[in-house]
């Protein structure tokens, strides 16, 4: 190889022989011969040599050597292109992406030519999107091996990514001339031939598609890909006659597939809802088995046709007793005609099937014989789910009780009582529930998670904990397990408990967590980027790109990123004091009595900490066990990872600058969600903050495009004017920003003030209280002294006509004071007033009472151990006598 | 470290054997992963294919790259063309909290005026 500093050949063959060492994992062989050479004094400070020491340590894992030598060695040979990929390769396995593509390009100038380094660089170009820069590399790998097919496929691929459909196609059409055999049935070459399909759909030229297709037809292996293709080629291509048969075909495949039937009936040109439910019917004779045939009529029948269907559809399942069968037609609830017609024939169901076991009196009368016992049982289950549904709770909780007292060992049951209290707004009353479910099969992981996450809808973390790890593995603490196997829903769950208890810290724990298994699922694409090219599976490779692109739209990452910008906006409201600070209360002016509660209270929190910490620091001994191993495990694989620092939940809740960190978890939002309102309102409520008006009108005018009468956009806007009156008496604005903010300004409220902005929208929206609340805070924040007007705004709405969610959230803007300042008569007379409404909701219950409740049942739960452990010791002695005997016969 | 060293002494007598029968060395291979995902499938990328045709292709991308990298530089100096002021850079990226090179590049492509590069940035 050249080099400006070129070895004697002695010294080559060892260089040359550490590179092998190297490159077949012998670090500690190359250790040895970088020694050798280095050892000479003549080559001591040979650059590359060095750089290869570094890279070597760097597979030992010795990461800081690494650096200190690679960097040595590239100071003293500054052009040589070996120095520069190994400290671009360095770099990467650090995961520095940026900074290693500089690297390569700077070994690139001394060796432009060089394939493995254009190789390694178009890998980290396409890692990090540079999709242009991926282009201008893939194509000079073309230009130097146009004999390989690896070259073609890599320059085809990347002008399909800049949507440069043509130039894709011709790449793929030349290369496809110039090849000469074909084997039979040669995977690989399958692919790319629907590889090639899908860029000439994707461009729209569908014709050309469709004849290409046809022309290859028997050259593909995947026969299901071309059927389908085909037939949607054809609808596209108004040939829908063509299309018939074969979705036909595809649906006698898998008539499961809901897809297929669209097609169909795509195909068909049929939309009047009868013609549909007679298409379905003969799918229902043809595949008495099949669900989807069955199924989707409800979608589209109305009227009398609707009960017509309904009534069979219903009937079937509840004959065979289909737990999911009120899921399956939750989703027509949400037309109240099709609601009502449901509502109707489930109480048909249940009070025939009480009186005589028939689902009518039709049936009845007519002989037929009776359904069985259990119908009655799946009907009442049903009747409770859609009263649930409707939020009925009362009616609810009635058919419930019926179906328990007929079959008390029912899980789904249990489970849906539990629901029903969760919705009512009790969740400590839904997870006894759930956990009484749990104990009926301790094997079923089902129920398992679902306990699990309604004990973390009431706050109980530890118990949620404890419950999981009877499935996660043994000898790791169910926590770090669960991050290990990125189990999000669980992580989130804990994220918004804590959030609700007020424990910051470890809440934006949770969150971080979740965010680092999204970064962790960009980072594994890496190994596709050879792997897909080589396997030629390029549809699929395509679709993973894509899918990364978007990855963090994900509801997963929505709801995490939600809670963590939340906390963080709440740590920058109210920031928390050091911990020193926080010990010391201001004990002096407090009454006796009240002396001896706090002290008791501190005595008794003291007890709770070390109890923790004794806890933590066994957890903490387990979890460096765990940590080694899993280093040694990782020493084995990936000695690359690079360490990623422990997240500290006191460390999290006491950062500098809580508004960049929630930034950093809003700019993915903005980017991927932008279709939702709440990712908008939460970047105003960040630069409200930071008092950045231009990107403040910017969330705003996002947040009106998504949706101009949401009532939380009202006090946005009334703040971001409050704002900017505040900011201009201050200083007078840049004359720039001045002409934007003034221009959008007029668009958004015309020549209106705050005020009478604010008065016309209470006018326009008295009858949505979620409107009215916005209205009455903003009211508020225009004019302190207008108090006791936007309180009774709020206040005097009509409850009945609220729902339970709406209440709390008035109810804690009272309690809390933030909205409206300090309000503790009015938010104790409107508790009052939602504790008659939501009965069962637990916000709105007094304290006293609730712990009153809560000793009652810890008594009875002690009560019942005792109970137990004097049955347990009966059994056991019995038992002993049994097996006493049965020695004793044995010996004799 | 004596048995450490041992051991090293131990392989090499392999090693030497391996490193003659294979003497091409400069191709470095990095990260377990995709080396281990590699080393199964290593298959079709020496696979050649036949030389008719290649050339007049190779010439053909190439001139059309040359038009498109023609295309881009133009703009590119289209837009560098444009006289922009330091302070209304710094004004966007501090108002609009962006990257000096998103700043600058939409005041490039709005002409310099900065009101409608804030504008744009908004608006987007």
């Amino acid at each position: 190889m050249p080099s400006n500093d070129p070895l004697p050949p002695k010294e080559g063959a060892l260089f040359r022989k550490l590179l092998k060492c190297y490159e077949l994992k012998q670090y500690k062989n190359g250790l040895k011969l970088a020694k050798q050479i280095l050892s000479n004094p003549k080559y001591m400070e040979h650059g590359e040599t060095l750089a290869m020491k570094g890279l070597t340590l760097n597979g030992l894992g010795r990461r800081e050597e690494a650096y200190k030598y690679v960097r040595l060695g590239l100071r003293n040979d500054l052009r040589s292109h070996v120095c520069w990929h190994v400290y671009g390769l360095l770099q990467r396995s650090d995961k520095k992406y940026d900074e290693a593509i500089k690297c390569y390009r700077n070994a690139l100038k001394w060796e432009k030519d060089n394939l493995q380094i254009l190789k390694d660089l178009s890998l980290l170009q396409i890692q990090m999107r540079d999709l242009e820069g991926y282009k201008e590399t893939r194509h000079h790998l073309f230009t130097l091996r146009p004999s390989q097919q690896a070259s073609w496929i890599g320059f085809a691929m990347s002008y399909h990514l800049v949507r440069d459909y043509d130039m894709a196609n011709n790449i793929l059409e030349t290369f496809s001339q110039s090849q000469n055999s074909i084997e039979a049935h040669d995977y690989r070459h399958s692919e790319l031939l629907l590889y090639q399909n899908q860029i000439l759909i994707e461009s729209e030229r569908l014709q050309q598609a469709l004849d290409h297709l046809i022309k290859y037809e028997p050259q593909i292996v995947d026969k299901l890909a071309v059927r389908e293709t085909m037939g949607d080629l054809y609808i596209k291509l108004q040939q829908q006659e063509k299309a018939v048969p074969i979705f036909e075909s595809l649906i006698r495949r898998n008539p499961e597939n809901v897809l297929y039937y669209e097609q169909y009936l795509a195909a068909r040109q049929l939309t009047d809802p009868s013609a549909v439910v007679a298409a379905y019917r003969v799918f229902q004779e043809q595949y008495p088995r099949a669900l989807c045939p069955r199924r989707l009529p409800l979608n589209v029948a109305s009227g009398s046709e609707f009960r017509i269907v309904a009534d069979e559809y219903l009937r079937r399942g509840l004959r065979k007793g289909i737990p999911p069968l009120f899921v399956n037609v939750r989703t027509l609830h949400q037309k109240s005609e099709k609601a009502t017609t449901i509502e109707e024939l489930a109480l048909q169901y249940f009070e025939n099937l009480t009186r005589s076991g028939h689902f009518s009196r039709e049936d009845a009368d007519a002989g037929v014989p009776v359904e069985p016992a259990s119908a009655l049982v799946w009907t009442a289950l049903f009747l409770a789910q859609h009263y649930d549904y409707m939020r009925d709770t009362d009616r609810a909780l009635e058919y419930i009780n019926v179906a328990i007292d007929h079959t008390p060992t029912l899980i789904e049951l249990l489970i849906t009582k539990g629901r029903i209290f969760k919705h009512a707004g009790d969740p400590v009353e839904a997870y006894v529930w759930l956990e009484e479910a749990q104990s009926m099969d301790t094997a079923d992981r089902y129920i398992n998670s679902k306990c699990a996450k309604y004990m973390l809808r009431a706050n109980m973390v530890s118990e949620a904990e404890e419950i999981c790890a009877k499935f996660t593995r043994e000898g790791v603490s169910a926590m770090d397990n669960l991050n290990e196997m990125q189990c999000m829903w669980f992580q989130t769950e804990c994220a918004l408990a804590y959030q609700r208890m007020g424990r910051w810290g470890e809440s934006l724990k949770k969150c971080h967590e979740v965010e680092r298994h999204f970064a962790e699922i960009v980072e594994d694409q890496f190994d596709f980027h050879t792997y897909c090219m080589r396997k030629m599976t390029l549809r699929a490779y395509v679709g993973l790109l894509r899918l990364e692109d978007v990855l963090r739209q994900h509801p997963f990452y929505f709801k995490a990123a939600k809670c963590a910008i939340e906390v963080y906006i709440r740590l920058y409201d109210k920031p928390l004091k050091s911990e020193a600070t926080i010990e010391e209360i201001d004990i002096e002016n407090l009454p006796p009595s009240e002396l001896k509660k706090l002290r008791s209270k501190q005595r008794k929190a003291k007890k709770k900490a070390e109890l923790e910490s004794a806890q933590a620091a066994q957890a903490q001994v387990k979890r460096e066990q765990h940590q080694k191993s899993k280093q040694q495990a990782n020493q084995e694989t990936d000695p690359d990872a690079p360490q990623l620092d422990e997240l500290v939940a006191d460390k999290l809740e006491r950062t500098d600058d809580p508004l960049e960190k929630a930034i950093d978890f809003l700019k993915p939002l903005q980017q991927l969600a932008k279709e939702r309102i709440e990712t908008h309102l939460l970047a105003f409520e960040v630069y409200y903050r930071k008092n950045k008006l231009l990107l403040m009108l910017q969330s705003i005018q996002r947040a009106r495009a998504v949706n101009p009468s949401h009532p939380e956009l009202h006090s946005c806007i009334i703040r971001f004017m409050k704002s900017l009156a505040a900011t201009i008496k201050q200083q007078p604005l840049n004359d720039h920003v001045q002409q934007v903010l003034d221009k959008a300004t007029k668009e958004l409220i015309g020549n209106r003030t705050p005020q009478q902005l604010n008065d016309e929208f209470i006018a326009k929206h008295n009858a949505s209280i979620l409107h009215l609340y916005e209205g009455a805070r903003s009211l508020y924040e225009l004019d302190h002294s207008k108090r006791a007007a936007a309180i009774k705004l709020v206040t005097s709405f009509n409850l009945s006509k609220m729902t339970l969610e709406e209440a709390i959230k008035v109810y804690t803007a009272l309690r809390d004071g933030d909205v409206f300042g300090e309000c503790d008569s009015e938010a104790a007379a409107y508790q009052q007033a939602c504790h008659e409404r939501f009965q069962y909701a637990r916000v709105f219950r007094n304290v006293e009472e609730l712990e009153a409740q809560l000793q009652e049942k810890e008594a009875a739960k002690l009560r019942a151990e005792e109970e137990q452990q004097q049955l347990n010791h009966i059994n056991f002695s019995s038992s002993e006598q049994v097996s006493d005997s049965v020695t004793a016969a044995a010996a004799s | 470290m004596a048995d450490a060293e041992h051991e090293v002494n131990g392989t090499e007598v392999e090693d030497d054997e391996q490193d003659n029968s294979q003497k091409k060395s400069d191709v470095k291979r990095h990260d377990g992963g995709a080396a281990d995902l590699e080393r199964v499938t290593d298959y079709a990328e020496e696979k050649e294919i036949s030389a008719a045709n290649i050339s007049s292709a190779v010439e053909q991308f190439g001139n059309q790259r040359n038009k498109e990298n023609e295309l881009r530089v133009a703009k590119e100096k289209e837009l560098q063309k444009v006289q922009v002021k330091k302070e209304d850079i710094e004004l966007i990226m501090n108002e609009l909290l962006v990257s000096k090179a998103q700043a600058e590049k939409v005041l490039r492509e709005q002409s310099g005026d900065v009101v409608a590069a804030l504008e744009a940035i908004i608006s987007n």
